[in-house]
């Protein structure tokens, strides 16, 4: 058989490369880990490193979206909200950290008893990393987000699977 | 040697042949009929397979047989042969068409009497199962535990809220596949009383696995009786722990999720908990359902069935045991 030129060499390797990082592109932005390691503690300020890696984790986005209607969040948190209930006009107005979204949401004013009593620090941690990229979030990514949740309950209402 | 290796494999082969999963002891009229099939198709494969495997070997010491080195002449029997060997793989084929054909068609065939209605939802990763209310016709959910009366089609109707899963529930009858924005439905006729398990079997996430449900197959009269039950309001707390458990319950996390009739607790998204304790498994046929297992399952959800839904909840050790003790209560 005939020894591959140098050239022929250095394609192969391109290609080998190429394809291992075309199998790997996509697998972070969601890599989490399952198992008890889930926060049990609210972040300690604005410099606490788990709210980079909560905030650019599409896993923990969307879990965030998920609890945001399961917990009746979007039943005044939606599209046509306007004023104090429109969260995307107002962070995109005013800036808020990850520790400012996570308090707001925690203490949320109005609900007895207190929010941080009743939903569970791991997934305040997600429902708060999904506040923060609603600014972000396009109109029609988030009714094609909405077409997903259609089988899940809003708030105490459950309208039966998706038809 | 032989003897050595054929026993085991004999025994491998046996151990799938009895349980509370398995389409190879099949208690249902339509797991019967595809067990039939499943019957038919083996004998005649096995049929086909000795008469294949004879004939090529007949061919290989053919020539020894005959003993001679002679030039072979071209074989006269070989085109009438053929003609036979051709009507036999037609009606093999046909055997096994007809029948597959007629075990289809009796599957959809309406039912000659009344067929008992109930709702399975399949969620990421447990059941939810609502059954009719015979008085006031509405709705009674419970979860991860299907009950059937014997002797009488049950049709379920098959609805996802999130991915594709399937219904199965192998003694009983075939899977079919749960799709969302589409109606499936299948019937089950049971023939024999016991405990038997259903299962997911569509991947449908991290904890597919630990989809399962129990099946309970029992008398017409047990059937109403646990019906009854069923549609009754929670039962109120009967001592002080059990009431601390309630107050923990109706007014803490547990309340955002999960249901408990006749309380302040209206949370959709889990499984209804007001007859909890009444069920054989917790988390959907992940833990024998037990005070120590409840507790450890509100402690650490994650640790056990990793990716559910079901959050962490940390309470003191005597809330633990309060809510523990009024759940397994809950029958």
């Amino acid at each position: 058989m005939r020894q591959p030129s140098a050239v022929q060499q250095h394609q192969r390797r391109l290609l080998s490369w190429a394809a291992l990082l075309l199998a790997t592109c996509a697998c972070t932005k969601e890599s989490r880990t399952l198992g008890p390691e889930q926060p049990q503690t609210p972040p300690a300020g604005a410099s606490d490193p788990r709210s980079a890696y909560f905030e650019g984790n599409a896993f923990q986005i969307s879990q965030g979206g998920r609890y945001f209607g399961w917990y009746g969040c979007a039943q005044c948190h939606n599209d046509h909200a306007t004023g104090a209930t429109d969260l995307p006009g107002r962070l995109q107005a005013n800036p808020l950290t990850f520790a400012r979204v996570y308090d707001a949401i925690a203490h949320h004013p109005g609900t007895s008893p207190q929010i941080s009593k009743q939903i569970p620090v791991q997934q305040l941690w997600q429902i708060a990393a999904y506040v923060r990229s609603l600014p972000a979030l396009e109109p029609e990514l988030r009714r094609r987000q909405d077409l997903d949740m259609s089988g899940e309950p809003q708030g105490k209402n459950w309208s039966g699977p998706v038809r | 040697m032989r003897i050595r290796l054929a026993l085991p494999t004999v025994a491998v082969s046996l151990i799938s042949c009895s349980g509370i999963q398995t389409g190879l002891s099949p208690v249902g009229d339509q797991a019967r009929s595809q067990y039939f099939l499943l019957m038919l198709s083996l004998a005649v494969c096995s049929v086909m397979f000795v008469l294949v495997t004879s004939f090529l070997l007949f061919s290989l010491f053919r020539r020894r047989l005959d003993g001679g080195d002679h030039e072979v002449l071209p074989d006269r029997s070989l085109h009438r042969s053929l003609w036979v060997w051709s009507a036999i793989i037609v009606g093999a084929l046909l055997v096994l068409a007809g029948a597959s054909f007629w075990v289809d068609r009796s599957f959809a065939l309406a039912q000659n009497s009344e067929t008992l209605q109930v709702r399975v939802t399949a969620h990421q990763w447990w059941w939810r199962i609502a059954y009719r209310n015979p008085v006031t016709g509405d709705w009674i959910e419970t979860a991860n535990e299907l009950h059937l009366p014997v002797d009488r089609t049950t049709r379920i109707e098959l609805g996802s809220a999130d991915v594709i899963h399937s219904f199965w529930v192998p003694n009983v009858a075939g899977k079919m596949d749960v799709i969302p924005g589409h109606a499936n439905a299948i019937d089950l006729t049971p023939r024999q009383l016991g405990w038997f398990r259903g299962q997911c079997a569509e991947f449908c996430g991290a904890q597919h696995a630990r989809m399962a449900f129990d099946v309970k197959i029992e008398t017409s009269n047990d059937f109403d009786r646990w019906l009854r039950t069923q549609a009754e309001p929670v039962r109120p707390p009967i001592d002080a722990v059990e009431a601390r458990g309630m107050e923990i319950v109706t007014t803490g996390a547990c309340a955002m999720c999960h249901v408990l009739r006749g309380t302040s607790a209206a949370g959709r998204a889990g499984p209804d908990l007001t007859h909890v304790g009444s069920r054989r498994t917790l988390a959907a046929g992940t833990l024998p359902m037990n005070r120590g297992n409840l507790e450890g399952w509100i402690a650490q959800p994650q640790a056990l069935k990793p990716g559910t839904m079901m959050p962490a909840i940390s309470l003191g050790p005597s809330d633990a045991d309060a809510v523990a003790h009024y759940l397994e209560h809950l029958q």
